[in-house]
Formats: structure tokens, sequence, C-alpha cells
């Protein structure tokens, strides 16, 4: 070996390790700033009564306050409530507009564009168009119902309490519905057009086709929209805080707006990072489901 | 098929088909009535004047005129303008930002072998699901600490904390579909690692990047949560933060509303109609919140 290939060859050598330190660096310590610390902290944080300005040590009693007050078990309640219908209803609305899109009805590709805005579209713009839509003095949908004659009065939707998180949930399907829609469309779209051919060559109604061999081929996609979408929508906040602040009377406080309210409307870190502290075990816990079922870390460390 | 039961009697092949054909379109028009209704009304009412829209006690959604009246109130009497150069401002740099990282991890990830891979992807996995506001919290109080908040630097890491999960997740799925074989024969010619990358492996990367920038781009632009806890001055608002309060003012209502939305779905709707194959290509490895 020539002095000069030795010298390219250490080179090279030299370039791969500033490379690799090139690129995880910046990783490295992006998620020990911006998540590792703080999460560390807030867990730390929620040992003490008063943790910003006088702290004093309670151990877990920020926990056992919080655990034992009834109200917490009422916006846990919330919170599945709100998760789960938002969850099963967009899955529901995307698998539904999913399978007509596949079908290559006229316009598909059209009604493909416009199920991009909502997902674009920023919450907040979302909630003003429902809020106009849903006043109760001058919201369109109001007016059609009296002028209907279905209702006599015009409903507050968001400030009555068996009217507030259903309208929440409408206009958080509204916007996530498309989420499970682009998914479920990718889904069908690598189903082999053969498989259909030829259960119709076998005598197979629309509905048995659709039985054996869509749902088998949407099933994990579905499990995992299921399952991350729903733990998005157990996380959200903007959408909720925007629209009701979770009120009236706390009927659509979730977890997330508690610990806000926790955090700067009653100025008690101690109980705000204790609950998120409960949030993040409640996630672990659903994470360690995810990965145990579908393991999809696989998808790029297999 | 000799075997058949018995069962009850089936619509002729045709009929099926007509049936069904009848119900794709009746499912299409209902969801595209329900998707579009409100954003029609967002654009009539920010391009009427508030007189026209209530003209008559009722709300009129036929245009009868076209005015910036809105527009116009909305730059004379609110900041609208410093809200949205502040969420350029953090928009951008949050998006470079969490695409440059997203770059570099990716890379690394699938081009040097180390243990822990595993370990790697469920971090990123579980971070990418996590909830915005439980890292809100401590980071609220870090950055008051250190005398951070109401700063573009503080809104820029917090708004890149949650969408570089997802963009590295992107771009470590993009690179493996990137053969290293391109790599090696530059290699081969005597190019160095630094060079292999800007000239062989970024190019052939772009889709993926373009697609992880602009899902960093909706964040950013969608964030309510980490901009309402960062900044609490009316001067450093972004555009939905500042936006979020109109309603409460007695000088604004639906029509300088409905503008100012207007004007904030403008970068939504030009991705929507210029980069949707990106987003697509973003959605195939998961898509976002």
């Amino acid at each position: 070996m020539s002095a000069a290939t030795g010298e390219r060859v250490r080179e090279r050598f030299d370039g791969a390790t500033w490379l690799l330190a090139a690129c995880f660096l910046p990783l490295v310590a992006f998620f020990a700033v911006v998540w590792v610390a703080p999460i560390l902290y807030a867990l730390w944080m929620s040992l003490f009564r008063d943790p910003v300005n006088q702290p004093t040590f309670v151990g877990l009693g920020n926990y056992v306050d919080l655990l034992t007050a009834p109200p917490f078990w009422g916006y846990l309640w919330n919170s599945v409530v709100y998760a789960v219908s938002t969850t099963v209803l967009s899955l529901l609305v995307g698998l539904g507009l999913a399978l007509v899109v596949n079908q290559r009805v006229r316009g598909g590709a059209a009604l493909r564009t416009m199920m991009i805005f909502p997902y674009l579209l920023p919450t907040l713009v979302v909630i003003f168009m429902w809020k106009f839509i849903l006043d109760p003095n001058i919201g369109v949908l109001n007016q059609a119902l009296v002028s209907a004659g279905l209702v006599e009065e015009p409903i507050a939707f968001f400030s009555t309490l068996e009217w507030a998180m259903p309208a929440v949930v409408v206009t958080s399907v509204w916007k996530f519905g498309s989420f499970s829609f682009f998914i479920l469309l990718a889904r069908l779209q690598a189903i082999d057009s053969d498989l259909y051919e030829r259960a119709r060559v076998e005598g197979a109604t629309t509905w048995q086709a659709f039985r054996d061999i869509t749902l088998p081929h949407l099933r994990s996609a579905i499990l995992i929209i299921l399952l991350v979408r729903g733990i998005w929508m157990f996380n959200k906040f903007d959408i909720i805080f925007l629209s009701t602040r979770g009120g009236p009377l706390q009927k659509t406080t979730t977890l997330p707006i508690r610990i806000y309210q926790l955090a700067f409307n009653e100025v008690n870190f101690g109980l705000a990072t204790a609950l998120a502290g409960i949030m993040f075990l409640l996630l672990a816990a659903a994470a360690a489901v995810y990965f145990r079922a579908f393991a999809p870390e696989e998808e790029v460390s297999g | 098929m000799a075997t058949a039961p018995r069962r009850a009697p089936r619509l002729s092949y045709r009929a099926q088909k007509r049936l069904k054909r009848a119900a794709l379109y009746l499912t299409a028009l209902v969801v595209s009535v329900f998707v579009t209704v409100p954003v029609y009304l967002m654009v009539v009412i920010a391009i009427q004047s508030p007189a026209a829209t209530f003209s008559g006690g009722r709300v009129n959604l036929v245009p009868a005129e076209v005015t910036l009246r809105n527009f116009r109130v909305l730059l004379e009497t609110t900041s609208t303008v410093r809200y949205f150069a502040n969420s350029l401002v953090v928009t951008a740099s949050s998006t470079v930002l969490s695409t440059a990282i997203a770059v570099a991890a990716g890379y690394g990830l699938t081009r040097f072998e180390f243990r822990g891979k595993r370990l790697a992807a469920r971090a990123v996995l579980f971070s990418y699901m996590f909830s915005p506001i439980v890292l809100a919290i401590p980071l609220y109080v870090i950055f008051f600490a250190l005398g951070l908040l109401n700063s573009y630097f503080a809104l820029t890491l917090a708004l890149t904390a949650i969408s570089a999960p997802f963009t590295i997740w992107l771009m470590w799925q993009y690179f493996q579909t990137v053969p290293i074989a391109l790599e090696e024969s530059a290699w081969v010619r005597g190019a160095g690692r630094w060079r292999t990358l800007r000239d062989v492996v970024l190019p052939v990367a772009r889709p993926g990047y373009i697609s992880a920038a602009i899902f960093a781009f909706a964040v950013a632009w969608n964030d309510f949560t980490m901009a309402r806890v960062v900044m609490s001055r009316d001067e450093m608002y972004t555009i939905t933060v500042g936006a979020s309060l109109f309603l409460d003012r007695v000088t604004i209502g639906w029509g300088e509303t409905m503008a100012v939305s207007l004007l904030i779905a403008v970068p939504p709707f030009l991705i929507a109609l210029f980069l949707q194959q990106y987003l697509l290509q973003g959605f195939s490895v998961g898509g976002l919140e």
C-alpha cells in the first residue's frame, strides 16, 4: 500500500468519524435538552409542594392528593369518552371515504385533495368555523334546525351541559377523519385487484368480497389507527381548550386541560406535574402495548 | 360451490353493482358537503362586509358583494401583521432545525452499525406519541428560570420538540430505501464521505426531506399549545394565539375573525394544492397528530 493510499484511507476514516459525530450530536443534544431533561425535571417537581418558589418535599403526596379526589376520575372519564368517540367516529368516516375513493369514482382525486384541508387547517381556524356554525344566535345549524321546526329554541352547543362534549367531538372528527382516510386509502390501493376479480368469478357478493378480502388487509392498519389515534386524542389539548376551555362546569375537562388549569390558572405546579406524571405512566403503558403488539421499531431496525 | 347451501335470493350482479354505485356517490356527496361547507362559510363571511352577511336578521350565505373591508379592519385595529411575522419566524426556524436534525439522524441511523437501534427506534416512537402539554409544563418552568420566555429561541425549540420525532422517523425510513451502493460507488471513485453526502446522498433524499419539512412546517404553523405557554407578551404572540383572543374583543366580529382565518389557511391551502404528493408520502409512514 503506497503512502498516498494510506493517507487517503486515513482521511476517509477521519471523515467518517466526523460524519458520525455530525449525525448523532445534534440528535442526542436535542433529545437531551427538549425531551429527557424536561421530563425528568417534571417528575422531580411532582414530588414537591410549590416546586417553583418554595419547594417542600412531599414524596408521592401530590399523586395521592390527585388520585383520592373524586374530580380526577371525572376528568379521566371525560378523556376516555373524548378519545374513544373521536377515534371510532373518525375511523368510520375515514374508512367509508377511503372505500369510495378507492373505487375510482368520478371526482375521487378532487375528494382526496379536499380531505387534506381539514388535516392541514390550523385547529384555531377549525374552531372558528364550528363556533360560527354552532352559535346559538347566528349559527347556521341553529338557523336551519329552527326553521325546519326540529327545535323550538336555538341550542348553545358549546356551552350546554349535554351538548358541549358532542360538539367538541364533531369538531374533532371533522379535523381528524382525514388521518385514517389517507392511511386506509394507501392500504386499499396496495391490495391486488386480481383477488376481487377471482372472487367475482366464483360468485362472491360485494359484501363477501369486502369481508373476506378487504377487511383482512386493513386489519392491522385499523388496529394501529385505533391505538395511535386514540393516544393522540387522549393527549389532545388545543381543540378542547379553544372550543370550551374545559367547560361548562368541567364537563369537557380532560386530563390535558386539567394540567393546564392546575399550572396556569391555579399556579400549582406540584399537582400539575404530578398529573403530567400520571399521563406519562398511562402513555408508557399504551406504548408498551403498541410495541408488543405491532413491533413498529422493526420497520427501521430489522 | 357445488354444495352451496340454500340462501336468500340474491340480487343480480348488475343490480348489486348499481346499488353499490349509488351508495358510493351518496357517501362521497355527504362527506364532501360535510368537509366543504365550513370552509365555504369561512370564505364567504371573510369577503363580505358584516352588514351584508347579517342583513335581514339571518346569515346570508350567497355572497352579495366582495370587499376587503374585514382585512382592512384587521390591519387597522389589531397587531395581525406582527403576529404573522412572529409565526413566520418561529415556523421557518423550527422547520429548518427539525428537518436538519432529521436528515442527519436518518442518515446516521441507517449508515452506521451500532447497538441499541431498537431502543432508539422505540424512543423516537414514544416521543412521537407524547402529549405536547405534558412537555410544555416543564419547558415553561425551565424557560422561565432561564429568562427565555417570550423569545423566538424558546418557541423554536419547543416547536421542534413536537415535530422532530416524526421527521426523524420519516427520514429514518426514507434513507432505508436509498441503496448504499450509490454511495459506495462514489467512494470507489475517490469521493470523500462529505462530498458523497453533498453530491450523491442529499439529491437522492430530496423527496424525503421535502416531505419532512412540510410536516414540520404544518406542526409549527398549526401550533397553539406551545406558543400559548411560551409567549405571554402581546407583541410576541403567534398568529394562532393572537387571533384566538379576537372573539373576546368587542371591536372584532365574525367578519374579521373569518378574514384572519382565511389568511392563516393560505399556507396549508397552497401545500394541499401543490405539494400533495410529498404529504401523501409522509402518510405512508404514519402521518402526524
